[in-house]
């Protein structure tokens, strides 16, 4: 049957034929190349999960009177958006299970995001040819980060409501065109009625099939352009050492994909997330203190506290305040980033095309730069939880304020020499190769002792294979199958001819 | 088949052999051959013990089956999150440890090696794209550039007006919009619930957050009223020129932080201090100190709503706000 | 005003303080022993029913305070000492809440006093509150029984929002407030810690008059602290102290994204990358091959 139908469909779309290559395909497995599939396999999550909660939200600031089964909601004029929220988490089966598992899959994709990016910064994987991919990945983290922050905006409690409000006087305080702006994606002044259902559909259509767009263009150039690699294990600028698409890869990362769903779902089961029935409807008179938005905005939220109360005044005109940190810095953060290769690679000279990575301590100013960038955006990110850490460390809050708006600037300072000396120490260090070799040491009747060498097991000297074409694979895949078995000699005659030993051309070493 | 089992074989494989001595030019120049053992370790399992990595796996896989199994017996019995959580993850978790398993140890370990090119295009390639694309585009295009400049006259007028129901359907114009407040002279101030504040409601060191009649809940409206603690429930002069704005203790000020526009609803009554709980933001009010905006970084102090009592003791807005409240935007300009 | 002027004197002086408790235990004998000195007890009953049990209570509520709390604010509670405010007036809640939360007697300097085991149990309290509040009339009296059946927790809910969340966030789990003061967690308040702090406003917190939350809406938010902020509805699991996002940005990336890359340490292939006895030339760039195609 099966056959039948691959038969009437390959005659008609000619899979066989495009598909071989694909088949052969060899990717690196290095682990820290499977940090994007992570961001990967939790938007499929996200996607997943993010389809059963639209079956059930109800995307309106409409206000209706709550009535069910969360008494301290009973009688309370809520929006329909926080309603049905609520009603999804108490009342659909599985539906908080589906909530709590999307927002921490929110959490990890965006995560992942950053954590691949500093891998691919790092080793340096962003050098031509890659450039594209490297833009593709840093707007695939701002549609992350602006699709997280609409995700928790949607259900319309007191603590994302807070959030709009400042997006809203961020939006407000662009030079020239803020109040229009602000003024049109609200609907008019803040808050009305329609900003809950625009972001609804930003956040369900447009912002995921972009994502789902560059996503596409991202794995399009990583297969085209082929991954990148460390060096060793035969690995060269010429070719690409791993494991071949069908069956090794596909059988791992598909088992990667259940281990991220599993971890998220785990997660979603015994680690509550924005438990909006304890927070309450937004309104727009009321408050609560400790108000976060998500990690992956924090820095944001870190760099509108330490900003000092400075505003740029003319007659008739002003640039407010939430510009700087606002609008500013997270603008020169993305065009910076986006342009980083380019930047780099007019610093460097350096115009040919890399496919071996660097190792981080060998490119010491860059690792020292990255560091140090990373060290400032952490602080701001400590920055947002100023009144959580005054409290906790019963010091005054002004006092860690104070102390945030020194260490933004002075963290990075240190971190950056500091970086940079621990690189080049790393550079000079002896590096002794890690394969473990097995050793029985033997105590003689006399009292001595002594070393047997033991030979390698199968598996020891595995960094040390040579990599052997994949076509060869092809041309064995029976005979492995029979050996994984076990059931039957390989080497030997078979029909008459002789088996065992393949010539490869030499090219593909 | 057999044919590719023996790759040896002469022209057997398109690969190699010495058939691609005689290949058109431009593709991979032909190549000495290597051998490579059915035998080689690459082609092997990873694992030591096939067998018991098998089993392994199969316990694994029953793991999941158990997992998803105990997820379908949780949903039917509508048991509470944890469970789902528990046993849906530890279904996906038996799965997945089960197919990376498989995929590590019971495939070919390699590693196997695949041939890479530069990303760039030979000179020829370019050469001949180029070639075709501007021999055609001259006869085509070229020679009708005003046709060109036509076309592209429309579609940068369409550009443009689709912008505008694009954009200006959204919404009405700012204009006037972050100016205006509920407020109004001889405004009530009344409570979210709609009652009338008195006189008498609130204690030394009290608070209460209200509004105009017409716009009670009104984001832009909402306004801070608070009695002072020290007060010796005279008249409060928070600076020159505001000095009937502060009646027996009571002072009013708009709630909306002039950084953020977050409520500003953090009163310190021993302090005289008011916090924004968003960005934390201070503001000093009191005698000589109509909420200075003193630590933190907004950059404005909260406007202050001039208050009245009527003879029935009820306290009203002698006029509205005398500036816009809440955050600044590009037309605000200075005072 | 009161509190705080108590507020400013207990900055400076709480080392005074400190020293204080240890030297009431020694002179404070002097004080119960001349009671001509000081007015009698009885002399101040409040209420009719001027019972023995009542005068009693009077008289240990007076030596109590005599012994524990006269040196700073004086042997009549007024302050006089000029070190500590003057308590006549504030009513026998203000005093039992100080008292029942052991902010009082201050023990560590500090802007403002923690929470810690009460010094004295429950009856004692009563008697000493008794007597402070049988020096003047007025005050916050000591709560009334809260009937908190017929009470609304949704509105109690919504007041709650409006007044309290701002400083002691919407969980309840307290935060920092300007200038070294924080809003105290309120997982652990009794209802009638709830009372006498919203009637009484310690320190910082504001004031709140019969006619700002009437008794029935106090009632409703006293419900809903001591039901649902003391024990939040948590279907969701371990609930994170209530801090909200920051607590949880650092699960999801600890444990979240922490899982997730063991995972893929375990999925992936982690052979030691680099070392001397690779031979690949791997830095060579590639110019050099685009050169050889050429």
């Amino acid at each position: 049957m099966i056959d039948n139908l691959y038969q009437w469909t390959d005659k008609r779309l000619n899979i066989s034929g495009g598909s071989r290559k694909l088949l052969n395909k060899i990717f690196p497995d290095h682990w820290s190349f499977m940090l994007g599939e992570i961001a990967l396999y939790s938007f499929v999550v996200l996607v997943a999960t993010g389809i059963f909660l639209t079956l059930y939200f109800v995307p309106s600031q409409h206000e209706i009177v709550y009535h069910g089964p969360y008494l301290p909601l009973d009688g309370q004029r809520v929006s329909e958006a926080y309603a049905s929220t609520i009603r999804l988490s108490f009342q659909v089966r599985a539906g908080l299970l589906m909530r709590q598992m999307h927002h921490w899959a929110a959490n990890i994709f965006v995560g992942s995001i950053v954590v691949h990016m500093c891998r691919v910064f790092f080793t340096g994987g962003f050098r031509r040819p890659r450039e594209f991919n490297w833009i593709i990945g840093v707007n695939l983290l701002i549609l992350a980060i602006f699709n997280g922050f609409l995700g928790y905006s949607l259900p319309d409690d007191l603590v994302s409501g807070t959030g709009i409000r400042i997006a809203f006087s961020i939006l407000e305080s662009l030079p020239l065109v803020g109040s229009y702006l602000a003024v049109w994606l609200f609907g008019g002044n803040f808050p009305g009625t329609a900003i809950i259902p625009r972001f609804f559909i930003i956040h369900v259509l447009i912002l995921p099939a972009i994502i789902a767009g560059l996503i596409g263009a991202h794995l399009f150039l990583l297969v085209k352009q082929k991954h990148t690699q460390f060096k060793g294990s035969g690995a060269t600028e010429e070719n690409v050492v791993g494991a071949p698409m069908y069956p090794n890869f596909i059988a791992k990362t598909q088992g990667f994909l259940f281990l991220v769903t599993a971890v998220t779902a785990l997660l979603a089961a015994v680690v509550q997330i924005n438990p909006i029935w304890q927070y309450g409807p937004y309104k727009p008179y009321k408050v609560s203190y400790a108000v976060q938005p998500d990690w992956y905005m924090g820095w944001l939220d870190g760099a509108l506290r330490v900003m000092p109360s400075w505003e740029i005044v003319f007659p008739g005109h002003m640039i407010p305040n939430a510009f700087f940190p606002g609008i500013l810095l997270p603008g020169l953060t993305f065009t910076i980033l986006m342009l980083w290769p380019i930047i780099e690679a007019r610093i460097t000279k350096d115009d040919v095309e890399h496919h071996i990575l660097e190792e981080p301590r060998n490119n010491p100013l860059r690792t020292a730069f990255g560091a140090a960038v990373l060290a400032f955006y952490f602080v701001l990110f400590g920055a947002s939880a100023t009144d959580v850490l005054a409290n906790y460390l019963s010091v005054s809050l002004n006092t860690v304020l104070v102390t945030f708006r020194v260490l933004v600037i002075a963290v990075p300072l240190v971190v950056f020499p500091i970086t940079y000396k621990i690189c080049v120490e790393l550079q000079h260090q002896h590096r002794p190769s890690k394969t473990k070799r097995h050793n029985i040491v033997v105590r003689s009747p006399e009292g001595g002792y002594s070393t047997i060498e033991v030979k390698p097991r199968p598996g020891d000297e595995r960094t040390h294979l040579p990599p052997i074409p994949v076509d060869a694979m092809v041309l064995v895949g029976p005979r492995t199958a029979q050996a994984a078995d076990g059931a039957s000699p390989t080497n030997g005659t078979d029909g008459g001819r002789v088996r065992g030993i393949f010539k490869i051309p030499r090219t593909y070493r | 088949m057999p044919d590719h089992l023996n790759p040896a074989t002469e022209g057997s494989s398109g690969a190699g052999g010495e058939a691609s001595e005689d290949r058109p030019k431009g593709t991979v120049m032909p190549a000495e051959m290597i051998e490579v053992s059915i035998d080689a370790p690459q082609f092997q399992v990873a694992a030591a013990n096939p067998e018991r990595v098998e089993h392994g796996i199969a316990v694994m896989f029953m793991i999941g089956l158990l997992g998803f199994m105990g997820f379908g017996a949780s949903y039917w019995q509508n048991y509470s999150n944890f469970w789902l959580g528990i046993t849906l993850g530890v279904g996906f978790f038996g799965l997945g440890v089960g197919m990376v398993a498989w995929g590590k140890y019971l495939m070919p370990r390699g590693p196997f090696s695949e041939a890479r090119h530069s990303a760039a295009p030979t000179p020829e390639e370019q050469q001949a794209f180029l070639t075709d694309f501007t021999s055609r585009g001259k006869v085509a295009i070229e020679r009708r550039g005003f046709l060109l400049k036509l076309l592209g006259a429309a579609g940068g007028v369409f550009t443009i007006v689709a912008a505008f129901p694009l954009l200006r359907s959204l919404g009405p114009l700012p204009q006037k919009l972050f100016y205006r407040t509920g407020w109004k002279k001889h405004s009530y101030l009344v409570t979210f619930e709609g009652r009338r504040v008195h006189e008498d409601d609130l204690v030394k060191g009290g608070v209460l957050t209200v509004f105009p009649p017409d716009d009670i809940g009104g984001a832009l409206s909402q306004t801070i009223l608070i009695r002072l603690e020290d007060a010796s429930y005279g008249d409060v002069v928070t600076a020159p020129g505001r000095k009937t704005w502060g009646p027996k203790g009571y002072l009013a000020f708009s709630k909306v932080c002039t950084h953020a526009g977050c409520p500003v609803a953090l009163w310190q009554k021993a302090l005289d201090e008011l916090l924004c709980p968003c960005h934390q933001s201070i503001f000093k009010v009191g005698p000589g100190h109509p909420a200075d905006a003193v630590f933190g970084p907004a950059p404005r102090p909260l406007p202050q709503l001039p208050l009245y009592i009527d003879k029935q003791g009820y306290l009203r807005a002698q006029a509205p706000y005398n500036e816009p409240v809440g955050p600044g935007f590009w037309e605000r300009g200075a005072d | 005003m009161g509190l705080r002027l108590l507020r400013k004197i207990l900055v400076p002086f709480a080392a005074i303080v400190v020293a204080a408790s240890m030297a009431t235990l020694l002179m404070g004998r002097s004080h119960v022993a001349s009671p001509t000195s000081t007015p009698s007890p009885s002399q101040f009953s409040l209420t009719a029913a001027g019972s023995a049990s009542r005068k009693a209570q009077l008289q240990t509520g007076y030596q109590l305070f005599q012994v524990h709390c006269s040196f700073c604010h004086g042997t009549r509670a007024d302050g006089s000492t000029g070190i500590a405010p003057n308590l006549q007036g504030l009513g026998p809640g203000v005093v039992q809440l100080w008292l029942r939360t052991g902010w009082m007697p201050l023990k560590t300097p500090g802007a403002q006093p923690d929470n810690k085991p009460p010094a004295f149990n429950d009856t004692q309290i009563r008697e000493i509150a008794l007597w402070v509040a049988s020096l003047k009339k007025g005050g916050v009296p000591f709560p009334p029984k809260l009937h908190l059946n017929k009470a609304n927790v949704a509105q109690g809910f919504s007041l709650f929002t409006l007044n309290c969340a701002p400083c002691h966030t919407i969980t309840g789990a307290g935060d920092a407030l300007a200038d070294g003061y924080h809003a105290p967690p309120l997982k652990a308040v009794t209802r009638h810690e709830v009372y006498e702090a919203v009637r009484s406003g310690p320190q910082n917190m504001p004031q709140f008059g019969p006619k700002n939350i009437t008794p029935a809406q106090l009632r409703d938010i006293i419900k809903y602290v001591v039901k649902y902020i003391k024990h939040p509805v948590s279907p969701g699991g371990i609930s994170l102290g209530g801090v909200g996002p920051v607590a949880e940005g650092f699960v999801g990336l600890f444990i979240g994204v922490g899982g997730c890359l063991l995972a893929a340490y375990w999925v992936g292939d982690r052979t030691e990358r680099g070392s001397e006895e690779d031979q690949g030339s791997g830095e060579g760039p590639a110019g050099e091959r685009e050169a050889s195609h050429a």
